[in-house]
This record gives structure tokens, sequence and C-alpha cells, in this order.
């Protein structure tokens, strides 16, 4: 068996083992079993970052990125990017719990959608692709990793309002500012960085159809988050709101991405964006 | 050389109040040597805290074998507190041998303590134990037991969860503040009236490095009085609710009977604070604080009862964590009954000889696949060659042990000596084991020899 046929075995192996680890070892309170199980996602992130260089050093590297199995392979990686950071710098360790199911997901999607291509347009390539993609990518990473502080948050808020005791908390569970401040900082950047991928989005259709929206589902939803999102960051920078509402609306903005992205992608027939075979 | 080892004590569980202030030492010095002089044993000991008395004492078994050592013990601390023999043999316990040892190793471990789990009784334990050294009753067996129960409390607290929550009411307060807040450091923290317990939690905090604490009271005076006293700034109690904008943390404990702080104060204070986190904390009854409090967004607050709650689920925890940190004190036990069982000469012998013969193998092993292919005559010579020089530089001091053995009370000391010098019972050595240890200076290198260090075959010399 060729190495490019083992490769998406192993990660996603690696990455059930390590979800599956890390939850049992969450559950049981044993560091041991999620050190394993970060280790093992450590290795299927590095085996992940070979898939997608892999897949960026064939012939015509511009096709390479139209690909269904590279995109979603990409948003994957991208959450795993973002839980690795936000664990090195707020020591955000349990967000393991989020990052490694859905890096999971996407990668398993990503190789379902082998052989689907998006009708990505020659001049979406390069820059382009990186403005529109790139950066909507990277704000859903973004919203992956709020959206887990914020269950989290949500959960410890309840405890120590209803005073239900603290027990089932571990000693390293990081405190409910700690949470607020992960949803503050992706209000931050999230937002811009999906206003920045909508618009390029916007654009694009202006040059090339002469039309800036249309009635395609996918359109409709990326307002909708759009329009959310920009709630989101007008309380919290503006009116300084925190605590449990801005989480509830990460939470829902996090979700109806994911209907966007899994559920009209797969699903619903749409201009650009669909991998429905 | 057979030793019995005797702890005799009472505690919170064996006696009340008014047993325990009775039978407590106030001179444990004068005891211990008064005790040296009056019962025929070698090493004393003795511990005496609000909450229990330990007496422990080794003697030799020979010398001890016609008297009843723990009735001896008893009658001299009955006659050192001026007190009647029946009540104290009525309230207190006898450990003799391995049990003394385990109930040592538990009372260091904070596992027979009141509050499981606390840290005061390790201190304490040390602060006894010093003071046996300075009055020369702690000897080779005691220094042992002492200090491997201060290593099984080390370890006891690290491997288990046995400290790990707040059992009193003020500091399971700074444990819920800091899952709010989490760093406390940057954090302005406001004591509105006095008692107790709410200057206990405001140390706490203070301890835990709170930026700023504000004191508020109807009396500014008290105020005042109480801000010098913990570096904090007296405020008027009129002022009270506009400074809560400032404020992160408050703690309440007025005597008024209706509440000082509503809802609808906090209301408006949240507005100009930008909904930042605020945590309350209501020690008063009848409670300062309106309850409806709790029930804004980013508004948290824990009354008496609730903090009470926490506690006890915290104990629960604790005692749970118990049964592994028991497991831990029989592991030790047994450990410490070894190394009791090797202070006798032959045992020391037999290791020492074998530690050569070990090191001496391991050496030839290296000198012979230094050399490359020998042939049978020279490595038996080789052989020969290295236990003989092993054995013969063991000679003498194996003859100096088999000596001291003749003399009267040197042997066990020269035989743990030897023990601890070649190591032979392969104890990890603790940085902070000797308090007294001369600096190795600002590197603090590691400890090392050269007869340590390979020979360079390559090297000229």
């Amino acid at each position: 068996m060729a190495l490019s046929d083992l490769l998406p075995m192993l990660v996603i192996a690696l990455y059930f083992l390590g979800t599956v680890l890390f939850v049992v070892g969450s559950a049981l309170r044993q560091e041991l079993l999620k050190k394993i199980a970060l280790g093992f996602a450590t290795l299927g992130f590095a085996l992940h970052s070979v898939d997608l260089a892999q897949l960026l050093t064939v012939a015509d590297p511009a096709l390479a990125l139209t690909t269904g199995r590279f995109l979603f392979c990409l948003l994957g990686w991208g959450i795993l990017v973002f839980f690795l950071l936000l664990w090195w710098r707020l020591k955000l360790k349990f967000l393991a719990v989020v990052a490694m199911p859905l890096a999971l997901m996407f990668y398993v999607a990503s190789n379902a959608t082998v052989g689907v291509n998006t009708k990505l347009p020659p001049m979406l390539t390069g820059l382009f692709f990186f403005l529109h993609v790139g950066t909507l990518f990277c704000s859903m990473a973004l919203l992956a990793m709020a959206f887990g502080a914020g269950l989290a948050f949500m959960h410890l808020e309840k405890r120590i309002k209803t005073k239900a005791g603290l027990k089932t908390f571990q000693k390293d569970m990081p405190s409910l500012d700690t949470f607020d401040r992960v949803n503050h900082f992706v209000s931050l950047c999230g937002f811009p960085l999906y206003t920045l991928g909508l618009a390029s989005g916007y654009v694009w259709a202006w040059l090339s159809a002469r039309r800036v929206f249309s009635l395609d589902p996918k359109e409709v939803v990326a307002l909708v988050v759009l329009i959310l999102y920009a709630n989101l960051f007008h309380q919290r920078l503006a009116l300084g709101r925190r605590g449990r509402k801005p989480a509830v609306m990460v939470i829902v903005v996090f979700l109806l991405s994911v209907v966007s992205m899994i559920g009209i992608n797969f699903l619903v027939p749409t201009t650009f964006h669909g991998f429905k075979p | 050389m057979h030793k019995n080892i005797l702890l005799i004590g009472l505690n919170h569980r064996s006696a009340g109040v008014d047993v325990r202030e009775k039978y407590a030492l106030t001179n444990v010095a004068d005891f211990e040597k008064s005790l040296l002089s009056a019962c025929p044993v070698s090493e004393v000991m003795a511990l005496s805290t609000c909450n229990r008395v330990e007496i422990l004492v080794v003697a030799d078994t020979a010398k001890s074998a016609d008297v009843d050592l723990a009735e001896a013990v008893l009658s001299h601390w009955a006659g050192t507190c001026s007190g009647p023999l029946d009540p104290l043999r009525a309230h207190t316990y006898c450990h003799k041998g391995l049990e003394a040892v385990t109930h040592l190793f538990c009372v260091a471990a904070s596992l027979d303590s009141m509050v499981m789990g606390e840290p005061q009784i390790l201190g304490q334990l040390k602060t006894s134990y010093r003071k046996a050294v300075e009055t020369g009753s702690a000897r080779v067996i005691i220094n042992r037991l002492l200090h491997k129960s201060f290593s099984v409390a080390k370890r006891v607290r690290t491997e288990t969860a046995i400290a790990s929550s707040a059992v009193s009411i003020s500091y399971a307060a700074v444990e819920l503040a800091k899952k709010i807040f989490g760093e406390l450091s940057g954090k302005t923290a406001l004591l509105v009236g006095a008692g107790e317990m709410a200057e206990l939690a405001a140390t706490h905090l203070l301890a835990s490095g709170i930026k700023k604490l504000y004191i508020c009271n109807r009396t500014f005076a008290r105020a005042q009085e109480l801000a010098k006293t913990m570096h904090g700034e007296a405020i008027f109690f009129e002022d009270m609710v506009e400074r809560l904008r400032d404020v992160d943390i408050v703690i309440s404990s007025t005597g008024s009977p209706t509440a000082i702080i509503r809802a609808r104060d906090i209301r408006e204070v949240l507005k100009k604070r930008r909904n930042r986190a605020m945590f309350f904390i209501d020690i008063a009854v009848p409670r300062d604080i309106d309850p409806d409090v709790n029930g804004l967004d980013n508004v948290y607050l824990y009354d008496i009862d609730d903090l009470k709650e926490v506690v006890e689920e915290n104990m629960s925890t604790r005692q749970g964590e118990a049964v592994k940190a028991r497991a831990i004190v029989d592991i030790e036990t047994g450990a410490f009954a070894t190394w009791l069982k090797s202070l006798a000469l032959q045992p020391t012998i037999t290791d020492l000889l074998g530690r050569a013969e070990e090191v001496a193998s391991r050496e030839l092993a290296k000198t012979i696949k230094r050399l490359g292919p020998v042939d049978d005559e020279t490595r038996a010579a080789l052989e020969v060659l290295v236990s003989s020089v092993s054995r013969k530089l063991l000679h003498e001091p194996i003859c100096f042990l088999k000596r001291r053995t003749r003399e009267e009370g040197t042997a066990e000391r020269f035989i743990d000596m030897t023990r601890r010098i070649f190591n032979l019972d392969a104890d990890p050595v603790n940085a902070d084991a000797h308090l007294d240890r001369r600096s190795l200076g600002d590197g603090d290198e590691e400890l090392d020899c050269e007869c340590c260090r390979d020979a360079d075959p390559e090297s000229p010399e």
C-alpha cells in the first residue's frame, strides 16, 4: 500500500484514538490518558500537515485548491492550529475535547469528497483563494474554539450560580474569565476575518457576474452568520457585553457555520460551493 | 540489639478538650529529659499541640524487659502534668512496633488530623523533632523515623489530592474567586464590616496577590484601624456603593438587620463597570446582600450556607483520597521495617560486601570490553584482583563496626552512618534533606567526585 493511501487511515486512526482517550481521560480524571490522547493528536496533526503538503505537490497546485478534499482537509488542520495556539498561550488544554472531534470530522469529510471539485473560478486561486477561503476557514476554526469555550463557560457558570458544587471540575480547569477571554479574542479577530472572507466573495461575484448577492442558500446563511457575528462584535466591543450572552451567541454562530459548511455544501444544490456528487 | 518502639498519646478523638488541656505538655524539652532519666528508654520525642499529645519512645528490649514501658511513660506523663493517672490511661492510645510507625506516618501526613489534610501538623512535628535533636533525646531510630515521616507526608501530598481543596469557609471563598477570575493578582476586593471569618477571607485574598483591598465600616475609625493592619484603604460607609464600580470581590459581614447591597444598586454598578464579573461573599447573618443579586448576569453571590456546602463537599473528597494515602503509609512502613532489621551488624556487612561485589563486577566488565578479547586465565586473574581489592578496602570499616558493637550504645549510630555513606538502602536524597547544608555556590553544581569518572583510555596519563 502506498504512503498516500496509508496516510489518511493513519490520521483518522490517530484523531479517533486521541478523541476517545481524551474524553475517557477527562471523565475518569486520568491525566496520563489525556497526555497520551494529546500525543496521538499531535502525531495526527503532523501527518495531517504532510497530507496537506502532499496535496499541493501535484502538477497543478491551483487545481488542487479547488478540490473538496483539500478544502476540508485545510479546515480540519486550521482548527487544530488554533487549538494548539490557545493551548500554548492560554493553557486551554480542555479545548481538545472540541478540536479533536471537529478535526476528525472535517478530515473524514475531506476523504469523502475525493474526486469532487468545486466550481472555483481561476481568479480565486492564489491571493484571492487566501482572501476568501483562507480567511473564512480561519474564522471558522476560531469559532470552533469559542464554541468549546462557550459550552464550558455555560456549564461552569451554571454550577457556580446554582451552587451545585465544583467537585466534578478538575483543578487545572480554567476560570470563567479565561473562557470569556477566548470569546473576546474570537469576536475581535474572527469577525474581521469572516467579513473579509465574505466581502472578497461578493467582490468576485460582482466582477464575474455583475451581481453581488443572489438567493443561493449558501449566501443567505452566510449573510445571517455575518449579521449575528456583527451583533456579537458590537455587543462585546461597543457595549462591553460579557459572560453568558456572548457565549450563547458564539455557539449559535458556530452551529450555523457548521450547517452552512456541511449541510448546505453536501445536501443542497448551490452555485459555487456544492460538493453534492 | 532489638529495639522497642512505643507511641503513647491522646488526640481530639480519644479525649475531650478538658482532658487535652490538662495533659498538654507545656515544656516538651524538660519532659523529654526527665523521661530519659526516669524510664529505661534510649530515645524520646514528644509532640504537644491543642489537638494532640504524642510521646514516641525507643528502648532496648533487653533493658526494658522487666518494666511495663507504657505504664512507666504514662505515670511520668501524669506526674509531669500533676494529674491523676487513671483518667489519662482511659483517654490514651498505645501503639507498639510497626503500629507506632504507621501512626506517626499518619499524623505527619495529616490523616489523623481533625481537618484531614491540613498542613500545620507537619510544621509542628518538625519543630518538635528539632527540639528533640537539640535536647539530645532523638538518636538513630527517631532520627530516621522522623525523616521518613516527613518524606511520607510529602509523598502523600504530591501523589494524592488530600490537600487539594479548601476545607475552611474563608479559603473556600478564595478558591471560588479563583474559579471565576483565574489569577487574582490584578483584582480589587472590598471588606464591608468586620468579623473574624471575613477578615480571614480578606487575609487569604491578600495572600493570593490581590491588587488592592478597600475596607468599609459604619465606624470609620474601625475601618482605618483595620486598613492599617491589612495594608488596605479605608472608605466611608456612604461611599460604598459608588466604590463597587472598581471592586471585583466583596466580602460582607456587618450586623445590619436588612440588606445593605441591593440588586438594583448592582445593576447600575454593572453598567458602569462594563459588565466585568463581580463576586459577593456574604458571611453575615442576617444577610447583608440581597439574594436577587445572584440572578444578575456576571454576578455571583455566595452566603455562609453556600460556602458551608462547598466545604462539606471538599471534605468528602478528602475522605476518598485518604484511602490512597493509607496505602502509601503502609508501603513506607514496610520500608522502615526493612531498615530497622538492617540495623543489626550482619545484614550490613552482607549488604556492604554485596555492593562492593556489584561495583567490582561492573567495572571489570567495562575494562574487559575496553581491552578486547582476553584469555580465560587473564580474566580469572582480573576477577580475583577486583574482588580482593574491594574486600580488602572494606576490611577495616567492617572491623571498626565489629569493635563498636562491643561498646555501649554506639553501634547503631555507626551502622546507620555506614548504610548512609554507602547508600545501602538506595534512598533518594532530597535537596532540602539537610537545611543547614552549606550552599555549593552560585551554580549549585551536581555533587560529583573524581573516582566516579571513567579514566580516559586515550589519555597519555
